[in-house]
């Protein structure tokens, strides 16, 4: 019986550390991104401003500038648009480029001036497998 | 052919079905012709799933561009090799794919057994058959692989083919990708077969250990699959998406390390359980959860429900995979409720010093990263239903829990194989743990001499260099006993020593994998990385290295066109080598691709990313990442399948001289 009690005390006390790094790093803001979509990061308004987000658009046919390392590009959903400007460190992927529509998740934060500093870019290719064969066909 | 391929899959549902209604008749019935001819219907959904295979082969082969499919994934230019694997590149091939490893694994089931677990075979049949049923309905009536390319126009459906395909997605046509997903579908469909045989014990209630023997090699090559196929799709993502890393707590990524983590804890209680007849229901937990999260990731990978880096499309499986898992869940928690009364333990535990209480902890502590890694996966869904905000959790998160729970593991690894059943005295802990105790201290203060002062990458190496001296002194100090007694030589006495209790010895093989890629993943904390624009004669530095821009080269090929930067890395004045970043387009999807050119020693990892041009393509913006220890993950895992499948051959029975006629070796520890 005491021993099952040890086992006991030394499995909450692994339980409760482990919750204690879940919880810690939920507070951490850096681990934290809020999913939006570009319109409503406009609807967030300032609030916007104060949090780690990943926005998901379409990218802008050819909105991208490239000057030197630096990037800017445009991405957008029904009316509203977003501008981008990339400071992160990995290339970028392959197929984010100003000839193919591409479905874009920026993660960054939103800079005062209202343009969207972007650490991470993804980019899903969705036109190639929704392309429409039709006009292919023989 | 894409008839016929049809007609094979349509009647593929309609068998499944019989298959699976009859084994349960059979169980219920105990006649014996009952199982019999289910038996039959397994091999016969074996044979229709396997010429429907060979029948979209021969579609992709052939470029049949009538068909969505071969349009969607290959075109005419790419090579013969990539169009035959093309069958599991996309969404519906896959499928297809997966209802054949599971009528493949029925067929072996039912054949191993024909003449062994007579009550609970047909069970075993009715549970694997169950999911078969789930899939061909999926492959049949959701994603049809054969389905051809047509158009509405208003009255009618007209079919039509096109000039080319689309072609095989750039990303997919590596070497790592094309195995990476067949390896992974075995490890998930494996865990169907400890499942079944699990669900079979629980239903008739044959709860010994028969079911845990008889699923022992299924249950390792479930697990040796899904080890093997997370670390190529790490590889994969390491080589093809050119960011530098190999994993990125992706929820796709993570779908695949969920099941793998139960089964991992289920290999080690399961000892328990043979040894001690602890843990019966947890076991039991262990195999049904294992399954139940193969099958959620295959929902996850699917379903879109998590928006991953992964481009599958929505594919409108999610409601399918929903009931399905929700029905398992509810059967298989109601039957283990059911049964609750026979699965107490035969013993209690006596000290907390002790072999078992050293794999409850292990259990507990991938119970935790399984609890963990899930709750990061799901945040997103669990946080949208409350607060309205989709809010996702980074790498951070997942490394801050993981790596204390990893560390954690790591050290358990050496420890828990030298603690005694029942109880362990502090004496033998002190005269097993003294020395490699002693020498990771050592180790610890040569690091810090280095300059090494991270906390985490100190704990890591020290409890690395700990695990492996403890399992070496396992191997040295059987082997100069076994020496002794016999006069074979020591490396002969640590061979016949490890064939005699393979199993024991293929774990201690495995831990040792478990350790140097440990040591890899802690490389990680040393990564430095540059990025320069270059043209012709530019240099740059990234430590001790510097890398020159000696031309930019362009080539066309039948299925693509290049741009490769010649890029030579020298350090002090000596040139190393040439590395060869490469930048493709691939005309028929239309797509960029990168290749990555790598640098790699066993001391790190110089990897070059060509991530863009200028305009006039005279200047190209190269990306260079130095990643120590990254082989080793590599090669671990190499030790690790070569571990698995050493656990997995028959023990050797030999008898040894002075005992004369020495008891037979018993299989397990």
């Amino acid at each position: 019986m005491n021993n099952k009690i040890k086992f006991i005390v030394g499995s909450a006390v692994i339980i409760a550390a482990v919750i204690v790094l879940a919880v810690q790093g939920m507070q951490e803001d850096s681990t934290m991104s809020y999913s939006k979509s570009v319109s409503e990061v406009q609807l967030m308004g300032s609030r916007a401003r104060s949090l780690s987000l990943k926005v998901n658009g379409s990218l802008k046919k050819g909105s991208i500038i490239r000057n030197n390392l630096d990037l800017d590009f445009v991405i957008t959903e029904g009316n509203s648009e977003l501008l981008i400007h990339y400071i992160g460190k990995d290339p970028i992927p392959d197929t984010f480029n100003n000839e193919m529509d591409a479905e874009v998740v920026v993660s960054g934060r939103l800079a005062e001036d209202g343009v969207f500093n972007a650490e991470r870019i993804q980019a899903k290719c969705a036109s190639k497998y929704e392309a429409d064969y039709s006009s292919a066909a023989i | 052919m894409a008839d016929l391929g049809n007609i094979l899959l349509l009647f593929l549902f309609p068998v499944s079905v019989f298959t699976m209604l009859i084994a349960l008749a059979a169980g219920v019935t105990k006649r014996r012709g009952l199982f019999e001819a289910a038996r039959r219907g397994a091999y016969a959904a074996f044979g229709l799933a396997t010429f429907a295979v060979l029948a979209l082969e021969y579609l992709l082969v052939t470029s049949d561009f009538s068909i969505e499919y071969v349009a969607s994934n290959t075109n005419y230019a790419l090579p013969m090799f990539y169009k035959i694997v093309a069958l599991w590149a996309g969404h519906n091939g896959s499928l297809l794919l997966w209802t054949w490893i599971i009528t493949v694994f029925i067929a072996i089931v039912a054949y191993q057994n024909r003449h062994k677990n007579n009550d609970l075979m047909p069970y075993v049949l009715f549970v694997m058959a169950s999911t078969m049923v789930f899939f061909s309905i999926l492959s049949v009536f959701v994603s049809n692989p054969f389905d051809t390319l047509y158009q509405d126009l208003g009255n009618q459906l007209q079919e039509f083919t096109v000039r080319d395909g689309r072609g095989l997605n750039p990303l997919l046509q590596h070497p790592a990708m094309i195995i990476h997903p067949p390896i992974l579908f075995i490890g998930y469909v494996g865990s169907v077969v400890p499942f079944a045989f699990a669900i079979a014990a629980l239903i008739t209630g044959k709860l010994d250990a028969g079911w845990i023997h008889s699923t022992r090699r299924w249950a390792l090559t479930a697990w040796g699959f899904l080890a093997a196929g997370i670390v190529l799709g790490g590889k994969w993502a390491y080589v093809e998406l050119g960011w530098g890393g190999y994993w990125s707590w992706d929820p796709v990524e993570n779908a695949s390390l969920l099941p793998w983590l139960t089964a991992t804890a289920y290999l080690h209680s399961v000892m328990i359980q043979e040894r001690k007849g602890m843990l019966k229901i947890w076991n039991m937990t262990l195999v049904i959860a294992t399954y139940l999260l193969s099958i959620f990731g295959t929902f996850l990978t699917r379903s879109g429900i998590v928006s991953s880096v992964h481009a599958f499309s929505n594919s409108g499986l999610g409601p399918a995979f929903a009931v399905f898992l929700t029905i398992s869940t509810l059967l298989s928690i109601s039957l283990l409720l059911y049964r609750r009364k026979d699965l107490k333990p035969d013993e209690e535990m006596q000290s907390l010093i002790s072999r078992e209480s050293g794999f409850l902890f292990n259990n507990l502590l991938f119970l935790l990263a399984t609890i963990a890694v899930l709750w990061g996966t799901l945040f997103p869904v669990i946080s949208e239903i409350f607060t309205g905000d989709q809010i996702t959790v980074g790498p951070p998160w997942f490394n801050n829990i993981m790596i204390p729970i990893g560390l954690a593991l790591l050290l358990l690894t050496g420890v828990g194989p030298l603690l005694a059943w029942r109880h362990t005295s502090v004496e033998t802990l002190k005269r097993s743990f003294g020395w490699p105790i002693l020498g990771s201290f050592t180790l610890v203060l040569i690091l810090i001499g280095f300059g090494i002062h991270d906390g985490w990458s100190l704990g890591s190496f020290a409890i690395a260099f700990f695990v492996m001296w403890t399992i070496v002194i396992e191997f040295v100090k059987g082997a100069r006993i076994r020496s002794r007694n016999t006069d074979e030589n020591i490396f002969v006495a640590i061979y016949l020593l490890s064939r005699k209790n393979t199993r024991r010895y293929g774990g201690y093989i495995i831990h040792a994998a478990m350790v140097i890629m440990f040591v890899g993943f802690t490389g990680t904390a040393f990564n430095s990385e540059t990025r320069a624009e270059v043209g012709e004669g530019d240099f740059f530095e990234l430590g001790p290295y510097t890398f020159t821009a000696n031309h930019i080269h362009h080539a066309e090929t039948e299925n693509y066109s290049s741009e490769t930067l010649e890029l030579e890395m020298s350090r002090n004045n000596q040139v190393i080598t040439l590395l060869l970043p490469e930048k493709r387009y691939y005309y028929a999807s239309e797509q960029p691709s990168t290749e990555v050119d790598i640098y790699s020693t066993l001391r790190e990892d110089i990897y070059t990313v060509l991530s863009g041009m200028s305009n006039d393509g005279e200047r190209v913006i190269v990306q260079v990442y130095r990643n120590p220890f990254v082989k080793l993950i590599w090669i671990g895992s190499f030790i690790m399948v070569f571990g698995t499948l050493f656990a997995m051959i028959p023990n050797l029975r030999i008898l040894t001289k002075k005992a004369g006629t020495a008891p037979l070796s018993k299989g397990g520890e």
